[in-house]
């Protein structure tokens, strides 16, 4: 016994040692996350660096296109206790994760003067409570661009800008104007300018929320006027800056709103010289404003290295680096003295006008929950756009919605549920999947079961068949169902036309009740197998003799199957109904993948919620009441379940 | 004639039931401008693989699917050692008392996986196993474990007991008969608890999303939903389809050799449950 135990235990040890990476290298090793490095600006500034610091290895991580997703990425690496070194962050992240002390204050390297020869917007917005803590790379502003050879009057106000579409566009060959219309912070910065456009603001001089004005009305009108009328393609609702931009360099639209990053890019394509900027459109009577972007470098808090840290941040923002990143990327620079750089002007004309649009530009909000807020916004804009919401009670929304989540911060968790707004909302989208789901699952899982079992040729073969939903890779799946729902391509849309069932190819994802729709009925497809193998087992645990002496009395099928099958079955029944309703509850992937809980929050979840909570939104504490409160529900349920479904003959004690 | 309805009906929920599974594989089949082609073929009308191939060389699929492996497999190889453990110990208590203990894991084993990602996040990232696959194999092996022991548990329990008085005449200790008797003897159910254990991990989504955050820790499932092209216009669905009938066609063809005993493995597990 002893010998055996202590080998085991030597196995233990072994697999725990195996585990664990041993790094032994004397080079300082350095990674940040950026965007694909498309051009190689990147590559070549670390490339220099590395000449310049051979002791130090800087690794560029390219990650995915989305901001959101790579601000998951620093956040989870920050959570996990092994942040990533470098902090490539947007504006809008730094009070947040400043607030949280995941950020090295860089004064003492970053001091006042050597400030003051970036860009003021660019600083004030790196700051968080007097402290800075970012450097900025490279700055961004909102505005517009249009087609000089076919607009001799570029427009100011929303009035023009209106007339112009409506003389000048030619849908479907040439719409009025693309922006970013897809659920995702972009969209907050297209919205931000027709909001300040139309004089209204999020938060006034005392930081309280303001978002049930006329302002915000008008705003909210005016971006739906825009999808509605036709001006901008329904197609920009799915649109990121990268997709406007393609949609906008084929010529198919007059306008665009984007960032000045566009500007390299089409002055390579047949564009040339067709293009130019201008402020971005308010209305009448009201001042233009644009909403600043940008990125800085900061260092993450506890990490071992600072100063070579400090070396590279020094090295990427000088102006050499800058311009370098300004070449390859079209970065906008953050240092002043860049804009009166020859090579600049001479490379980037625009510029002139450039730096004046840059010094009116306005920063979003800054609030350490800038990002739950931003969220907030997101939903309610996208659903006024996708036609779910009124723009009256998306305004009234929005208000009560951020400040009930201001205002639970402060509250308890206890009562902060009562004003959960985004609670209450995915709670209903949860109840409404699993009512919808489990009832198919269960009588088509009985009806295959009832298939299953008739004496029919290759068996083995059918079970297998049934089987194979089961197997497979839930979130795998998710990814073919998203395929064959797509439109154009998808084969569902093209199956259903071909049968007369639709005339015009429906668009499953991008529709509220075509997205819960879609997560249903791969749902069902999923898990069928599943109640269909209890039940099987179920009916084979039926006598023989049982079926056949009803048969002989003259029982014809449906009175068996109400009189035996079913009574017979209950136990199996309930089991199959119990998983069904926790999981279904419970669903996660198949939805994250599927739709993201798109479009406008239609299909999304309580876990959903609840992990965005924790791995999003950064409140880990409430996240795991929330978990509490859910799994209580769960049980519940499933005790209510077998207390109404248990048979009398089950109460006998055996 | 009543035959032919049921025959009709078999082929309709075959046909249900496989049809995501075959366009997934002649999608990932199809040159990539037949991908994007409308109307839709329904055949291919070029079959090619550039696809697959793409799916290895641009992004590192490679490393996806050894992750998975890693992980799937520490995960079945800790919770078998673990569960026989525990399996062989309740085989020693008397029926009653071992199945209410075993009522009380399978609790456990109902809970949604999204539900747990929150409290093994937290106590992972204590131990700082947050991005290590011990991390992950570890939630695997708890996730898994009540399942597993069951299994078990039923098939030790059949041994008889006259070889445990053999055996201690013949001198093994208890680690010696549960390693040298009881394991061997219960292969069977030993094989088929490891093929579920490693489906299950090897599906598995949520868990491994949260405690693998980084690309080069992704495992499959998390790869193939990371998959993206710079815009809805790239996106790569040649590949994506190409990557998922490479993820399944093992699965299915494991079913496919063991699909007697998995439905009596799962119907079994499910149902003391």
């Amino acid at each position: 016994m002893k010998v055996e135990a202590r080998r085991t235990g030597l196995i233990v040890t072994l697999l725990i040692l195996l585990c664990i990476p041993v790094s032994a290298s004397s080079q300082v090793a350095l990674r940040m996350i950026g965007p694909e490095d498309i051009g190689g600006a990147w590559a070549e500034v670390i490339r220099n660096f590395h000449e310049e610091h051979p002791d130090i290895k800087m690794n560029y991580i390219s990650g995915p296109w989305s901001t959101d997703e790579r601000q998951n990425m620093y956040i989870r690496s920050f959570l996990s206790g092994n942040p990533f070194e470098l902090v490539y962050m947007d504006v809008i992240w730094t009070a947040n994760f400043a607030q949280r002390g995941w950020l090295l204050p860089l004064d003492s390297w970053f001091p006042q003067e050597e400030q003051e020869k970036f860009l003021p917007g660019d600083i004030e917005a790196s700051h968080y409570k007097r402290h800075i803590y970012r450097v900025p790379v490279r700055s961004d502003v909102g505005m517009l661009y249009y087609r000089k050879d076919l607009i001799s009057e570029p427009p100011e106000s929303w009035e023009e800008f209106e007339h112009l579409c409506r003389t000048t566009s030619n849908p479907p060959e040439r719409y009025g104007i693309v922006f970013q219309g897809m659920q995702y912070e972009g969209l907050i910065c297209n919205y931000l300018e027709y909001l300040w456009g139309a004089g209204g603001t999020v938060l006034d001089e005392n930081e309280e929320v303001c978002l049930e004005t006329r302002e915000n009305i008008e705003a909210l009108r005016f971006m739906k006027k825009i999808i509605e009328e036709g001006w901008a393609p329904r197609s920009v609702l799915t649109f990121q800056e990268q997709h406007s931009l393609e949609f906008f360099e084929k010529g198919k639209a007059l306008f665009m709103r984007n960032w000045p990053y566009a500007w390299n890019r089409l002055n390579h394509s047949p564009l040339k010289g067709k293009v130019g900027i201008v402020p971005f459109i308010h209305k009448a009577g009201q001042k233009s404003a644009g909403t600043l972007g940008g990125w800085g470098l900061g260092i993450a808090q506890g990490m071992k290295h600072p100063e070579a840290a400090w070396k590279f941040i020094e090295f990427a923002t000088s102006a050499n680096a800058q311009k370098i990143l300004h070449m390859k990327r079209g970065a906008v620079p953050t240092r002043k003295s860049l804009f009166d750089d020859t090579d600049i002007q001479k490379e980037s004309p625009h510029y002139k006008e450039l730096y004046k649009v840059l010094l009116r530009a306005r920063p979003r909000p800054v609030h350490p929950d800038y990002v739950r807020v931003s969220a907030i916004l997101q939903k309610h804009v996208s659903a006024v756009l996708v036609g779910i919401e009124r723009p009256p009670d998306a305004a009234s929304a929005m208000d009560r919605s951020v400040s009930s989540y201001v205002q639970g911060k402060k509250l308890n968790w206890f009562r902060r549920l009562a004003v959960d707004y985004d609670l209450h909302r995915t709670v209903k989208n949860t109840l409404l999947f699993t009512i919808l789901s489990v009832p198919f699952e269960l009588s088509l899982g009985l009806l295959f079961a009832l298939i299953l079992n008739a004496p029919l040729r290759g068996r083995v073969m059918n079970r297998l068949s049934v089987l194979i939903p089961w197997a497979l890779p839930t979130a795998v799946m998710a990814m073919a169902w998203q395929w064959m729902f797509n439109n154009p391509f998808g084969v569902i849309n093209d199956v259903l036309m071909r049968i007369g069932l639709i005339q015009e190819p429906l668009n499953w994802l991008s529709s509220p009740q075509g997205a819960m729709f879609a997560a249903v009925f791969a749902d069902i497809w999923k898990t069928t197998p599943f109640v269909t193998i209890i039940l099987l087992a179920g009916l084979q645990s039926i006598p023989k003799e049982l079926t056949e002496s009803l048969s002989l009395d003259g029982a014809g099928f449906p009175k068996r199957l109400l009189h035996l099958i079913l009574p017979m079955l209950i136990p199996f029944i309930r089991i199959a109904l119990i998983f069904r309703v926790i999981h279904a509850a419970g669903i996660f992937d198949l939805i994250w993948v599927l739709t993201k809980g798109g479009p406008a929050d239609s299909t999304r979840t309580l876990s959903l919620y609840i992990y965005d909570l924790a791995f999003r939104y950064d409140e880990l504490g409430y996240g795991f009441f929330l978990t509490l409160f859910f799994l209580l529900a769960l049980i519940l349920t499933s005790v209510v379940i077998v207390k109404t479904m248990t048979l009398r003959y089950e109460k006998v004690p055996r | 004639m009543k035959k032919i309805l049921l025959y009709l009906l078999m082929g309709l929920v075959i046909l249900y039931c496989l049809f995501p599974f075959f366009w997934t594989i002649l999608t990932a089949l199809k040159p990539s401008d037949e991908v994007f082609s409308v109307p839709v073929t329904y055949l291919p009308e070029k079959f090619s693989i550039e696809n697959v191939k793409n799916v290895f060389s641009k992004r590192p699929f490679g490393r996806y699917i050894l992750n998975s492996l890693i992980v799937a497999g520490g995960a079945t190889a800790l919770t078998l050692w673990v569960a026989s453990l525990i399996a062989f110990h309740l085989r020693s208590l008397d029926l009653k008392k071992a199945t209410r203990i075993q009522r009380w894991l399978l609790i456990g084993a109902i809970v949604p996986p999204a539900l747990l990602a929150i409290p093994f996040f937290v106590v992972l990232a204590k131990l700082m196993l947050v991005n290590h696959y011990f991390g992950l194999i570890l939630s695997y092996t708890a996730l898994n474990l009540p399942f597993a022991v069951w299994m078990l548990h039923a098939a030790f329990r059949q041994l008889p007991k006259e070889l445990d008085e053999a055996a201690l005449m013949d001198g093994f200790s208890p680690m010696g008969r549960l390693f040298r008797i009881a394991m061997p003897l219960s292969r069977p159910t030993l094989s088929i608890t490891a093929v579920l254990v490693f489906i299950f991990c090897w599906n598995e989504f949520i868990l491994a999303l949260t405690l693998m955050p980084t690309q080069l820790k992704y495992t499959v499932p998390v790869g193939i939903s990371m998959l993206s092209g710079a815009s809805v216009y790239e996106i790569p669905w040649g590949e994506i389809n190409a990557a998922v009938a490479l993820t399944t066609i093992p699965v299915i063809l494991i079913i496919a050799v063991l699909q007697r005993w998995v439905i009596e493995g799962l119907t079994t597990g499910a149902m003391k449950g």
